[in-house]
């Protein structure tokens, strides 16, 4: 054969394979935004929507928090511009967090906090009564545009008050002037500046802030305040006939700062040092009511939800009593202490009131045409079936879960994802636009050491 | 001549689909034709398409052929406007092909050497369904020598033995982050084998019309010590992947029963049909059996729960002057994938196939011949029950082909 036609064949053959560069096409559907206008989109609440994970806000979180998420893909069909108060980069660790530093043998994390790089400028004592002071953190001053309000602990009681940025720091931080002087309320900033979209998630720490200090350290709203201040806040945050997207707030059983140090495992524990060992003790809430405020000591049951943070080894320590030294947690006089335990009666109250405070969200949403993602079933349900997206396998576990951080009650990237394509659902479903849903795969999970 | 047909076969196969990921690359000629064959005595690829026919050959002939293949596949997650593209890798599917036989002697020896399934996929490390796949080159080859032998001048029939070295390199991501927040990665590789067989008849009628049927059986493949790696993952979780690590893993590639006739309806032209039922019900499951288990790594039962299929196929050849030949075809194949089932190791659909070819006769003993083939597998919206990856896959397939023949 002569070299010309191998050089012909291979010319040919080169010929065809030039023509197979084409590409197969899939027609996506033309970008709409319905009757929505996503130009300048706002996100109202607390620390879920600031994207807090891992006990603390910084700038990671901030990025991948969920409005940022619906914002980039709201932008994928003609949304505007969306800007966070981020931490600097020098100062990307914002008010400190936690990291997860080993495992240890029996599966025990061991978590450390980030110190370094913070955005702490001080702290100052402001006073709340007469009598009374709270302690407030200050961070770096962030001057600038905002669309993602969200601030870490507010409530939806604390929304109106003219004080509040006084009180808490992460608000401070958005406001011009310092603390103790500011007066302008959190409802009233965030509708300073005219915005044609809106997500409010506010009412979480409403019930959060009661059931995370064990039924202790807060009180549950009241709902018929509840009731009042959600009308108020979305009057005036539709008062120029915006559209937007409300939430719903989760059940506390639902999350793993509850479910994962539980009263079973240990009593488990404790029966392998010492079989004798019977029942765990509580310090309980003898009724389901607001109103009564009596506790007794108790044997503790699978009801008694204990918290995430509490320090296992007080377990079986002496303590002094009237009958002489006696194992923590172990007898009547030496009760696992109420700041621990969101008992079955308070789990009950705190159930209760969150319903009551979501029949009040949709009932409000649904007379002002607003998108509800009920949040409240979603994360129900990822605790019973758990949730398969894209080959991943997401349940309500800590840490192994992905979808919740080391604190147990805020989200990781990835959970957050979860919820913005959530919120993407129910905004596509109610104004018939077609936002684009998030990829979840491209979030993180817990990082591991 | 001898250098170049080595250097054919040196080529490292791969392998595409034709259905699940069934290749049908038996040889140029038959491409051509659509790949037809099971009724007609072309050339030594009836070893693959029909072994009953091999003693019908008038010739002796070594041949040999390699078909690039590029699969491009696309896939719109749901509710999204991103399209993920397969990225541009080529496939090298094979066929190599020796007759012989005494011209007296009314039987003939056959070896193929094809790969008559595979497939090569790479969706990238950073695509939606990075965690159900990453790539996955699949490969088999068979080798199978054969013997046909001529029982009158209108029938004959052949059986071949068919000895399977099969390949996989699978590659997914691990949804754990470490440190940096990456991925872990895992990657599946191993070889193996498996034996099976194949058997046909070719009748000529008294009308002219040739006939054959041919039935290829199942072989499964059974990668007894693959390799296991598990890469990047946080150091915490070391124990729970343990390294170094073996797989074991059985891939069923199906039989297939086919059935062809030839027309011709003049001294230049001749035309074919083949049709073919393909048992893909034997691919039930994907499953991985680690050597070593921990309570995050167990064995992987992955459903596939594929049905039979069919094809059809239709194709002509027309020789104008004795030097040239050319060739033309189609077919259309049914999808082995049921709806929850599809994944994007095989992006499977009903699928049609247009081919064209061209033969010429460079010396009087030695053809050359050129395929090409275009697949188009219709846009299919899916669901993938086991890890809820849904979205839309519409996949092109070009494969230009060429073989050299020498017969004496």
């Amino acid at each position: 054969m002569k070299m010309n036609q191998l050089k012909n064949i291979f010319l040919l053959t080169a010929g065809v394979m030039g023509l197979a560069a084409c590409k197969p096409e899939i027609n996506t559907p033309a970008a709409t935004q319905g009757s929505a206008d996503f130009s300048r989109y706002i996100s109202v609440g607390n620390s879920l929507t600031s994207g807090f994970a891992d006990g603390g806000l910084y700038r990671e979180g901030q990025l991948n928090s969920f409005p940022a998420i619906i914002a980039q893909q709201m932008q994928k069909i003609g949304g505007g511009a969306f800007v966070q108060p981020l931490f600097s980069e020098a100062q990307a660790n914002g008010s400190g967090y936690l990291m997860l530093k080993s495992i240890s043998a029996d599966g025990t994390p061991v978590t450390a906090n980030v110190t370094d790089n913070v955005a702490i400028r001080g702290q100052i004592t402001v006073p709340t009564s007469a009598t009374t002071t709270l302690k407030v953190t200050l961070y770096t001053k962030y001057a600038g545009d905002i669309n993602n309000y969200g601030v870490p602990g507010i409530k939806l009681l604390t929304s109106t008050l003219p004080s509040y940025g006084n009180l808490n720091g992460y608000f401070e931080r958005m406001l011009p002037g310092n603390a103790p002087s500011n007066n302008t309320s959190y409802l009233d900033f965030v509708t300073s500046k005219p915005f044609t979209f809106f997500s409010n998630w506010l009412g979480n720490n409403d019930a959060l802030g009661y059931a995370t200090s064990g039924g202790v350290g807060d009180v549950l709203t009241d709902k018929g305040t509840f009731s009042a201040l959600y009308n108020q806040v979305i009057n005036k945050l539709t008062l120029a006939g915006q559209k937007g997207a409300v939430a719903t707030i989760p059940d506390v059983t639902a999350i793993p700062y509850f479910n994962t140090v539980t009263i079973n495992a240990i009593l488990a524990s404790v029966k392998k040092a010492s079989p004798a060992a019977q029942a765990l003790f509580v310090n309980a809430k003898v009724n389901a009511d607001a109103v009564g405020t009596t506790y007794a000591a108790r044997p503790a049951t699978s009801a008694d939800l204990v918290v995430l943070t509490f320090p296992t080894s007080k377990i079986g320590q002496p303590v002094a009593t009237p009958y002489g030294n006696l194992p923590y947690g172990l007898t009547q006089y030496t009760p696992i202490e109420n700041q621990y335990v969101l008992d079955a009666n308070e789990v009950a109250m705190t159930q209760d009131y969150v319903i009551s405070y979501n029949n009040t969200i949709k009932s409000v949403a649904s007379s002002k045409g607003l998108a509800v993602v009920d949040i409240y079933a979603v994360l129900n349900n990822i605790k019973k079936n758990g949730l398969t997206v894209d080959g991943i396998n997401l349940t309500s576990d800590f840490i192994s879960g992905g979808i919740f951080s080391l604190d147990g009650i805020h989200l990781t990237p990835r959970g957050y994802a979860v919820v913005a394509n959530e919120f993407i659902k129910a905004i596509n479903a109610q104004y018939g636009s077609n936002i684009p849903l998030a990829n979840v795969a491209a979030y993180r999970g817990v990082k591991l050491p | 001549m001898r250098k170049l047909l080595l250097s054919l076969l040196a080529l490292l196969p791969a392998a595409a689909f034709s259905q699940g990921f069934q290749v049908n690359l038996g040889g140029q000629k038959q491409i051509g034709m659509g790949h037809t064959g099971t009724g007609l005595v072309q050339d030594g690829a009836s070893v693959f398409f029909n072994p009953g026919a091999v003693a019908m050959l008038p010739e002796n002939s070594i041949q040999a052929g390699i078909s690039p293949l590029m699969f491009k596949s696309v896939f719109n997650p749901a509710g999204t406007d991103v399209q993920y593209r397969t990225s541009d890798k080529v496939a090298t599917p094979f066929n190599a092909y020796a007759v012989w036989g005494p011209k007296s002697a009314a039987w003939k020896l056959g070896l193929g050497v094809y790969t008559p399934f595979g497939g090569l996929t790479d969706w990238g490390n950073n695509w939606q369904g990075k965690y159900v796949l990453e790539s996955l080159d699949l490969k088999a080859i068979f080798f199978q020598p054969t013997i046909s032998i001529k029982l009158a001048d209108f029938i004959s029939i052949g059986g071949g033995f068919v000895y399977s070295h099969g390949i996989v390199d699978l590659k997914r991501a691990i949804p754990v982050a470490n440190a940096n927040g990456e991925d872990g990665q895992a990657q599946l590789k191993g070889s193996g084998h498996g034996y099976g067989w194949n058997a046909g008849v070719f009748m000529k009628t008294e009308s002219g019309i040739t006939v054959g049927v041919s039935y290829r059986s199942k072989v499964t493949t059974t990668i007894e010590n693959g390799d296991a790696y598990f890469t990047n993952l946080p150091s915490a979780l070391a124990t729970s992947f343990p390294q170094p690590n073996n797989f074991r893993a059985g891939i069923p590639l199906p039989a297939t029963t086919s059935l062809g006739f030839g027309f011709y309806p003049s001294k230049k032209w001749t035309v074919a049909l083949d049709a073919n039922l393909v048992a893909w019900h034997v691919y039930k499951s994907l499953d991985f059996d680690y050597a070593q288990n921990t309570s995050r790594l167990q064995d992987t039962h992955s459903p596939r729960l594929y049905r039979d299929g069919f094809s059809l196929r239709a194709g002509t050849e027309y020789k104008p002057v004795t030097k040239w030949a050319i060739r033309g075809g189609g077919g259309y194949a049914s999808t082995a994938a049921q709806d929850g089932y599809v994944t994007p190791e095989v992006p499977d659909a009903n699928r049609y196939y247009l081919t064209a070819g061209l033969g010429y006769k460079l010396a009087n003993k030695l053809d050359l011949d050129f395929s090409f083939e275009y697949e188009h597998l219709f846009k299919r919206t899916q669901t993938n029950i086991e890890a809820q990856l849904a979205g839309t896959y519409k996949s092109n397939v070009y494969i230009p082909g060429v073989s050299l023949t020498y017969h004496w």
